[in-house]
């Protein structure tokens, strides 16, 4: 049963004037554990498809399932407690909160969820650890290098255990090294892990992390396959 | 989320902008301290003026000549003559008004006593020995005028501690001679000090049988008062009931609304003082609701201005699950910490203030002003600050919360 199912889906934009919609008309299938890169020059819909996928965005018009279940049956509380507690987002710019620590930056998740704040902190500090930042769990983002911010970036997207990680051009801002470590991380989480992840790059050799390969172009896709040469994790070329 | 957590949340969203955080405060304070101020000085006028009022008595019965005022205009009565001797005599008699215990004519008005060189102009009172018992203040000096120095047109006064001042320098006044309208007075006895009883001030007053003003004084035959004292608090109505009737059979007067002069009990005057107070105190509550309103439209600027600079972390939240009400409720808990902070600070510095100006009006009026924070306006100053943080809270928290998530995720 695949997780994520989406048929001729269509968005619009009510404020753009352009002819082409931002999606038009996209279907496809993504199984759990599948570890999906959608690539695509900008303005092909790749981050219209990923802000719908990850419920941060209504579809115009089409059919979206996530696991089973039709997007528009769930309310707004369904909705924020499906991104809460299935899904994990890894953004570009990192989205930290300033002028707070990593460790509560990472237990924001855990804010909304239903879990005890007495366990917070347990497992907030474990997510630290695991993304290998134990000896800044105390420091402010503003202290961390680039690399650093988007581990604690996953880091919260991972702490409430979720099925499947939204990542969103993760390795944009970074130099090529940190950038190596990040897609590590990811690459792992999906191979040892077993977790879905639907990676959005305009990057070949980031893209090739990945065991397919989606690319959109004026919001319809216009390749969909396997990888060729896939990246082992680690193994980063830039 | 639990609210705990949401606290803790508005707390660190305020701590982080603190300069922004106290400003917004500051109206509210403002607002709250100008309320309790009010209230507690009105609250004090309130106690000062009725104290002076219950000060000569419950069972005390005042009678003017002239129609009741009914408006601040009507102040023509003052000078109507319509009570004469006939009358404090028909009172008199046991078989009129036979409750009444103690009856006493007054006339009075300013002018000019010299004493060698100098001059003051006291306000002079037309009086029986019994103005002592009625306004409870006796000579220390000297003594009281008595009864037969009313019957004979005596020339002799009793004066006030501050006429005494003025007059004599604070040297002896008893015995000496004072003019007053090219006529001499002898000073019998001196008050004490007494500031305000009732109204009167006997201080700058100074105070002579009543037939003597009336004589040579004021030229006149007709009386400006008559103060009677029932003989027993639960007396008073059917006191009053009583005094009507003589005064309306000696003026040959049939329709209660043709009365050519009205009575007042202490109780009449306790309640019209305190209709004054009060309304002068919402007055000027209201003003200062004004600038609580004013506060509150800050509030609700600075909460908009924070919801757009905090769009980011918004939409955030909303991506890692929190709902629409999640995020309303930190932005109004923002908003209520922020004004009830202010309410708070607003009643202890309101307090103090008043605090302050009770401890100066004091000492500059020379009597105690009662110092009280009515707890209704404490109430009133939480629960206003609070509903306000609510109602100008609840918009900037609307329109945070119904942003779209990946806008604001976006939003530069």
């Amino acid at each position: 049963m695949a997780l994520i199912e989406i048929k001729n889906l269509k968005k619009r934009y009510n404020d753009e004037a352009a002819e082409t919609p931002a999606l038009d008309g996209v279907s496809l299938e993504i199984k759990e554990g599948e570890f999906v890169a959608i690539m695509g020059p900008s303005g092909s819909g790749k981050s219209t498809l990923l802000h719908i996928l990850g419920f941060l965005d209504q579809p115009s018009s089409g059919v979206y399932k996530f696991d089973d279940k039709n997007i528009n049956s769930y309310t707004d509380e369904e909705a924020a407690k499906v991104r809460n507690q299935k899904m994990g987002f890894i953004f570009q710019a990192f989205n930290l909160l300033p002028k707070t620590t990593v460790l509560d930056n990472v237990k924001l998740p855990l804010v909304y969820s239903g879990v005890k704040e007495s366990e917070w902190e347990a497992i907030a500090t474990k997510a630290v650890e695991a993304v290998g930042l134990g000896h800044r769990m105390y420091h402010e983002p503003s202290q961390l290098s680039g690399g650093e911010k988007q581990r604690v970036a996953i880091a919260r997207a991972l702490v409430n255990n979720p099925k499947v990680i939204f990542a969103d051009e993760p390795t944009g801002n970074l130099d090529s090294k940190s950038g190596g470590a990040v897609m590590e991380i990811i690459q792992k989480l999906n191979e040892e892990q077993g977790r879905t992840v639907i990676l959005i790059t305009h990057e070949t050799y980031t893209a090739e992390h990945a065991q397919r390969i989606i690319t959109l172009r004026d919001g319809q896709i216009e390749k969909d396959k396997q990888t060729d040469h896939r990246h082992k994790a680690g193994e980063f070329v830039k | 989320m639990n609210l705990l957590y949401t606290f803790r949340i508005a707390i660190i969203g305020l701590k982080t902008n603190k300069s922004r955080t106290v400003l917004t405060i500051l109206g509210i304070v403002i607002g709250i301290t100008s309320i309790i101020l009010v209230m507690s000085l009105g609250r004090g006028a309130q106690n000062l003026i009725l104290g002076q009022v219950q000060g000569i008595g419950s069972k005390t019965i005042a009678i003017a000549p002239g129609k009741q005022p009914k408006s601040p205009t009507d102040f023509a009565s003052l000078f109507a003559d319509s009570l004469k001797e006939r009358d404090l005599e028909s009172l008199k008699q046991k078989n009129n008004v036979p409750t009444l215990d103690k009856i006493m004519p007054i006339v009075f008005g300013s002018e000019s006593a010299t004493f060698e060189n100098i001059t003051y102009r006291p306000t002079i009172w037309g009086a029986t020995s019994l103005f002592a018992i009625i306004y409870n203040v006796y000579p220390t000096e000297g003594e009281n005028l008595s009864e037969d120095d009313v019957k004979s047109y005596s020339d002799v006064v009793v004066i006030g501690n501050k006429v005494k001042e003025e007059l004599f320098n604070g040297g002896e006044a008893v015995g000496k001679k004072i003019k007053i309208k090219g006529r001499n007075f002898r000073v019998i006895g001196v008050l004490p000090q007494t500031g305000q009883v009732s109204f009167v001030n006997f201080d700058s007053a100074v105070v002579m049988p009543y037939t003597t003003a009336q004589q040579y004084i004021f030229g006149i035959k007709y009386f400006h008062r008559i103060v009677v004292q029932a003989d027993s608090e639960a007396n008073v109505e059917q006191t009053v009931a009583d005094i009507k009737t003589t005064l309306r059979n000696n003026h040959n007067i049939t329709d209660p609304d043709k009365d050519d002069f009205f009575v007042e009990t202490q109780a009449d005057a306790v309640k019209t003082v305190s209709t004054i107070t009060s309304v002068l105190t919402l007055f000027l509550a209201a003003v200062a609701a004004i600038s609580l309103l004013v506060g509150g439209v800050g509030i609700m600027n600075i909460m908009l201005v924070s919801v757009t600079e905090r769009t980011r972390e918004i939409g955030l939240r909303k991506a890692l699950g929190a709902t629409n009400g999640d995020i309303l409720k930190q932005f109004l808990v923002e908003s209520v910490i922020l004004t009830t902070t202010g309410g708070l600070i607003g009643i202890a510095l309101g307090s103090l203030l008043s605090l302050l100006i009770s401890v100066i009006l004091t000492k500059t009026l020379g009597q105690s002003w009662p110092f009280s924070v009515p707890l209704s306006s404490v109430l009133l100053g939480v629960g206003v600050s609070a509903i306000i943080g609510m109602i100008f809270g609840i918009y900037p928290a609307r329109q945070a919360s119904i942003k779209n998530p990946i806008e604001a995720l976006r939003y530069e």
